[in-house]
């Protein structure tokens, strides 16, 4: 549906163009390559197979297949590749890409309606480059009265603690940013930032609304904190670590949640209320509290706060698969080798491969049923928020608790199987 | 008279009641008129009037079109606009008519109509009528000043769709 | 704030905050926050009001109208009996028949003249019909007003339907101008009645969605349950009208108790609610929604086959000198027009009285010690429109 300007013309176009490779040069040659040699005479260069890898080596080998896998190989396995792609970042960021689209298109057939349609072929595909790029060039608008260094460093705070979390989720065996032996701990330590964060950012736009809203999160973020950790005793109870891979690898048989679906309801609730989503949406309720602590947020910084609260709820689903549904454990459907009889180095490795499309399978399951209250449910109102949180829900995780240590004690089961 | 009572139903029950048809409605047929590809269908040719009956005759109120064989230059359609929309002036146009001494003929403004047709049911003479076209948007203010010249062409609406209702629900197309 | 006032007010808070007065003197002062629900508020539509409020209470309320102020009723003397008709729908413009209808049986009275049978019944049709559209809309924003954006799709798009039938028979999708005084301005087309059943057989089935994914939505329950009490003493006194008493338990509605038109030989109950709370307040209008659809049967059924449906007038009539006042039961309440006429073409003087502007005294008294959580569900439900209430 674009339509060139009115006055469009092309001498005018290919002027601009060449201006623009013109500025690209001078800047490369000015600035990049100084830049890249400095960088390289100070950090030393990489070694595989015993061969230093100059810059020259390192194009030739990328041009000869035989030589390219060993080299893909070491970058798959450097730290940085796994912080910031595979488990780490850009995985988190697609897959949180695609549940915003995903979520528009599903509330739209839900309410009998197209979602975005127009941004792309294929029935609106391109929606949120063209949402990103149209943030990108808003200006962000702070208020007079507000404090300036909070306000402007609190989504980049927000982002990074989103991103934060998705460093310890364990994506496939052996795959995972950061392996801590206290990793259920942690995560829910670095839970505990998000209502901390939520109230700066409602203090220092120095307003009424948002005040109001700073508040509520942080009543309603604080009252579903203890819930969520009951709910996840009862899974460190059955396997008797809180290593996050280890609880995996005590799934080996069955589902935790067979035996504790109480304490995976409360889970699901909690981390309805964690992520501020419908039904518990009320820190933004826009007919109430205008948008609540987001009302000052206009611009790339809507656009950063919005980003890490879908990394967020992609860390909450995946925390649920891992906690209750076994992981990446699944039927091997994947063959051992893509090509039979090549024997030389692969990159491929088949339970790694099978371990990760398990996981995003059910994780996506996940993430559509938490999208879907949005679509039948209306706002709860604060009290009605506080009495569940701090009454209902605790003695829900409780009574789980005490299933599971009765059936620990009397010897039905062991961490790690029946017995 | 009747007072309303109405059962209460257990929490659970109205949370999978919801989620039943919220879940339902994900099989229904899409409702959205995808406009510019998909135009809603008129029945009939526009709004028009009978001064004899002192009726009108259903049809869908978009721009006028004014017939120059009937006109007369009576001014009543703008008389009546003025207490409306100020949006009808007689203006003079080259043409001669045999009914139309004066040689005037109504200018419309569009910017101003507010398009309720009361200047049709003023007109006596069988010479304003409204049609079923409203994509009457431009790039100018000026522009939307129709001439009675531009008013006696008669405009082309080929809109074919209509809503259909079937047992997977309501659609449009 | 006057002196009653004053004293309802050191009440409420001692009841809400539930500490001694004294304690509640001088800590009140600093523990107020004054918000401003205006017009630049996506919960409250063109129209202000200040709330005082103290933790998630609300203390004190001042609705403030004004902002839309046009002046119809002034506009109405400098033009004549028929060319009032474009200006004076567009208060309301989602409800247009309704409030012009009041206005042409009002100049009837003043003209002497009679609508021709087939006529009144196409009014009623409109009139109807339009009804369901306001009550949509109204619907539409109710939901999405607590938050629940399903609720703004469907009636949204099922309003759509009924619009369609309406520009079908009128002409236009919104701004019908379709009564007139002495009658309608056209008949209805070719294919209309089968189209019309159609409509209304698929709408009562979709009135059951609603119920299911709303109205017995335990949490859309909890929240106005016993929330904003209107008992019935209290809504006599203040005056309210429409949906508003009707839930607060008096079966008041026009059309039965005044008869206009060809309201008498239709066969319908008034559908009120006992429990005055705001849930009654928002499935009111629900089950009127139901009978309109048993009405609108009725009508298509006894309407006359032929006939005229207007009675020619000349094109600037003149009243006859005296004054007229005839009251309609539009989607918001009674509306009613007292129409003062001097002999000449032009009115008078014309009063209109609108059932929101009645309403809207009912939102201190509801608001006052309910807490800001309940605010977006009682002040909607009170059925006010703000473009109506300041003309």
């Amino acid at each position: 549906m674009a339509t060139a300007p009115k006055d469009f013309r092309f001498g005018n176009f290919v002027g601009s163009l060449v201006w623009l490779i013109f500025w690209v040069i001078v800047i490369v040659s000015l600035v990049g390559l100084p830049l890249i040699f400095i960088i390289l005479f100070y950090i030393p260069l990489p070694y595989s197979n015993g061969e230093v890898i100059t810059p020259y080596l390192f194009l030739s080998m990328i041009v000869d297949p035989t030589r390219t896998i060993p080299i893909i190989k070491f970058l798959i396995h450097t730290d940085i590749f796994r912080a910031a792609v595979f488990p780490g970042f850009m995985y988190a960021a697609l897959i949180a890409a695609t549940t915003i689209f995903v979520e528009r298109k599903f509330l739209a057939k839900m309410q009998l309606r197209t979602g975005p349609l127009y941004a792309g072929k294929i029935e609106g595909i391109l929606q949120l480059m063209a949402d990103g790029l149209k943030l990108i060039s808003k200006e962000i608008i702070a208020p007079s009265g507000a404090d300036k260094p909070i306000f402007w460093s609190t989504p980049i705070i927000f982002v990074a603690t989103a991103a934060a979390l998705t460093a310890l989720i364990p994506v496939a065996p052996g795959w995972v940013v950061s392996d801590l032996d206290v990793g259920l701990l942690a995560i829910f330590a670095i839970l505990g930032f998000f209502p901390l964060i939520a109230l700066l950012f409602s203090w220092s736009s120095n307003s009424k609304y948002p005040f109001i809203g700073g508040l509520r999160a942080l009543h309603q973020m604080i009252a579903f904190e203890i819930p969520f950790i009951l709910s996840a005793l009862s899974i460190v109870l059955l396997s008797a670590s809180l290593n996050l891979t280890d609880i995996v690898e005590a799934q080996y048989s069955f589902w935790f949640f067979a035996i504790a679906p109480l304490s995976a309801f409360v889970f699901y609730i909690s981390s309805l209320a964690e992520l501020e989503r419908v039904p518990f949406d009320l820190p933004e309720a826009e007919s109430e509290i205008v948008a609540g602590w987001l009302t000052e947020t206009s611009g790339m910084i809507y656009g950063l706060i919005q980003l890490g609260t879908y990394l967020k709820l992609y860390v909450l689903a995946a925390l649920f698969v891992i906690l209750f549904m076994g992981g990446w454990m699944g039927p091997q459907i994947f063959p051992q080798d893509l090509i039979p009889g090549y024997s030389g180095e692969k990159i491929y490795n088949a339970t790694v491969v099978n371990g990760i499309f398990w996981f995003t399978i059910k994780t996506f399951g996940i993430i559509m049923l938490i999208l879907l209250p949005r679509g039948i449910n209306p706002r709860i109102r604060i009290d009605i928020l506080l009495h569940t949180g701090w009454y209902k829900l605790i003695v829900l995780s409780f009574i789980n608790m005490f299933i599971v240590l009765a059936m620990i004690y009397g010897g039905v089961i062991t961490p790690g199987g029946l017995q | 008279m009747s007072s309303s009572i109405i059962k209460k139903t257990s929490t659970a029950t109205g949370f999978i009641k919801a989620i039943e048809s919220g879940s339902k409605h994900l099989l229904m047929k899409r409702f959205t008129l995808r406009f510019p590809e998909q135009k809603l269908k008129f029945v009939g040719d526009g709004y028009q009037f009978d001064p004899k009956r002192g009726v009108g005759i259903a049809g869908s109120r978009g721009r006028h079109i004014l017939f120059h064989e009937k006109c007369t230059g009576c001014q009543l359609c703008a008389i009546t606009c003025e207490g409306i929309a100020e949006a009808i002036e007689m203006v003079k146009v080259n043409e001669k008519w045999k009914q139309n001494k004066k040689s005037i003929m109504p200018q419309i403004d569009y910017g101003k109509c507010v398009f309720c047709g009361l200047c049709v049911d003023a007109c006596p003479f069988y010479a304003l009528y409204m049609t079923n076209d409203f994509e009457l948007s431009s790039f100018t203010k000026e522009h939307l000043i129709y001439t009675p010249a531009q008013l006696a062409v008669k405009p082309k609406y080929d809109g074919t769709v209509e809503v259909k209702i079937d047992e997977r629900g309501a659609s449009h197309g | 704030m006057t002196n009653e006032y004053n004293e309802s007010f050191e009440r409420k808070l001692k009841e809400t905050t539930k500490f001694g007065l004294e304690v509640v003197k001088e800590a009140a002062e600093d523990r107020l926050m004054t918000l401003s629900v205006g017009p630049q508020h996506p919960g409250s539509g063109h129209f202000r009001f200040t709330i005082k409020v103290d933790g998630d209470y609300i203390v004190y309320c001042d609705p403030d109208p004004g902002y839309v102020h046009r002046g119809e009723e002034k506009m109405c003397e400098y033009r004549n009996y028929i060319q009032n008709i474009p200006h004076l729908e567009r208060p309301v413009i989602h409800d247009s028949t309704n409030i012009t209808y009041s206005y042409s049986l009002a100049v009837e009275e003043l003209l002497g003249i009679e609508v021709p049978r087939r006529g009144q019944f196409i009014r009623a049709i409109a009139s109807e019909l339009n009804r369901q559209v306001y009550t949509l809309y109204w619907l539409a924003i109710y939901g999405i007003f607590l938050g629940h954006s399903t609720m703004f799709m469907w009636p949204a798009g099922d309003r759509e339907l009924f619009i369609d039938l309406l520009a079908a028979l009128t002409g236009a999708r919104v701004t019908h101008a379709f009564n007139i005084p002495g009658g309608v301005r056209n008949d209805i087309p070719d294919g209309f009645k089968e189209k019309c059943l159609n409509y209304i057989n698929y709408f009562d089935k979709r009135l059951k969605e609603y119920e299911d994914i709303f109205y017995n939505n335990p949490l859309f329950r909890q929240r106005t349950e016993n929330v904003g009490i209107l008992p019935k003493e209290d809504a006599i006194n203040l005056g309210v009208t429409g949906s508003v008493l009707r839930a607060s338990g008096v079966p008041h509605d026009v059309r039965k108790v005044e008869p206009y038109d060809v309201y008498n030989e239709v066969d319908f109950k008034v559908q009120y609610m006992k429990t005055c709370d705001s849930f009654a307040r928002a499935y009111v209008p629900f089950l009127d929604m139901r009978e309109s659809c048993h009405i609108t049967r009725q009508l298509l059924d006894k309407m006359p086959e032929s006939g005229e449906v207007r009675v020619k007038l000349q094109s600037n009539p003149k009243g006859r000198i005296g004054e007229a006042y005839k009251r309609v039961e539009s989607g918001r309440g009674a509306l009613s027009y007292y129409i003062v006429s001097d002999g000449s073409s032009k009115p008078y003087r014309v009063k209109i009285s609108v059932g929101s502007f009645r309403n809207i005294l009912a939102l201190p008294h509801l608001l006052v010690g309910s807490r800001l959580g309940d605010m977006p569900s009682i002040y909607w439900a009170l059925n006010y429109w703000p473009v109506e209430a300041d003309r």
